[in-house]
């Protein structure tokens, strides 16, 4: 039984965020959140279509997965195509998270993009985003680089 | 630059916030796009780092991230103008920065740059810190996407009122 539901999930993972991936790139563009001028005026305070849209987003998360938490701890969920226990814990805290989010912000107004949206730029015909996707590529590389040193370091640390 | 159709913010923002729900209720994967780029280098790094991050294949990070272009694409394909391939940025963006498409092509780059590097630091951008993470009332997600605020903030108060 289990076996049988993982070979299910491998073989569909593909196709299935592919077409994932294609409705939130869809709606990234009609939310406005591909149009560059939209992050200048929102850190200008000038426009807030997109604090409406990850606030909306958010809110309605928020509300939502409170319900669905409330139930969980009594009847735990699965999800439904995958039948894995849903995980309601978010990401954790770490001593980088603070300094890290500011840098990302640097990059957020520097590029006029964030890592969904300059993906989804490049499909509205926006080519300065492959130069950002390839700045993504490289910021990950050097954390990679390192991170990999400090592993040498103390082997046991990730 | 090809013009998008857009929706008001709070109909974008329930379509995505659905979206976010719907993905993470039918698969158990949470809302996030930007460690699908240590999948990547994962796939071509011998660094121990991605070595440790390895998945099998493809991940569904990466499906995901490639699925992402198609769909605008088919936004700007059902939206009335034509697609035009374009190094602009908009107006107000296009007065900031250099002309020059090489000097033009190297800020962006170097944004991208911090992007990559800090949600690494961070544990995760904008689509899994401010909108999995805040829809879950997770406050270090709270604490992250406060720093993202400000980080732009900052960086585009100094690009036009500063610079």
């Amino acid at each position: 039984m289990k076996t049988a539901k993982k070979t299910v999930q491998s073989k569909f993972t593909g196709p299935v965020f592919l077409v994932l991936g294609g409705l939130f790139g869809f709606l990234l563009s009609r939310a406005g959140a591909t149009t560059y001028d939209f992050y200048a005026q929102l850190f200008l305070f000038q426009n807030f279509q997109l604090v409406w849209v990850i606030g909306v987003a958010a809110g309605l998360g928020a509300v939502v997965n409170t319900l669905a938490r409330r139930k969980h701890s009594t009847k735990p969920m699965a999800s439904i195509l995958t039948q894995e226990t849903l995980d309601f814990t978010g990401k954790p805290y770490t001593k980088t998270l603070v300094p890290g989010s500011v840098i990302f912000g640097l990059g957020w107004g520097l590029a006029g993009a964030c890592p969904g949206t300059a993906l989804a730029m490049l499909g509205e015909g926006k080519l300065g985003s492959i130069l950002t996707i390839t700045g993504f590529f490289i910021g990950t590389y050097l954390y990679g680089v390192q991170e990999s040193g400090k592993m040498k370091r103390s082997p046991s640390s990730t | 630059m090809t013009e998008v159709i857009y929706w008001s913010g709070w109909i974008g923002g329930l379509a995505i916030g659905t979206y976010a729900l719907f993905q993470f209720f039918l698969t158990g994967k949470p809302l996030g796009v930007s460690s699908a780029f240590t999948d990547t280098c994962s796939l071509f790094s011998r660094l121990p780092f991605f070595q440790h991050h390895r998945s099998r294949g493809l991940s569904w990070r990466i499906w995901f991230i490639l699925g992402i272009p198609l769909g605008s694409f088919l936004a700007t394909a059902t939206s009335p103008g034509p697609w035009i391939a374009s190094l602009s940025l908009g107006p107000l963006y296009d007065s900031v920065l250099p002309g020059d498409p090489v000097a033009k092509g190297a800020v962006l780059g170097l944004g991208g740059i911090l992007l990559g590097y800090g949600s690494r630091m961070a544990g995760g951008c904008t689509s899994g810190h401010s909108i999995s993470g805040l829809g879950l009332l997770n406050p270090p997600s709270l604490l992250a996407s406060i720093g993202f605020f400000s980080g732009g903030i900052l960086m585009v108060q100094f690009l036009f009122n500063i610079l």
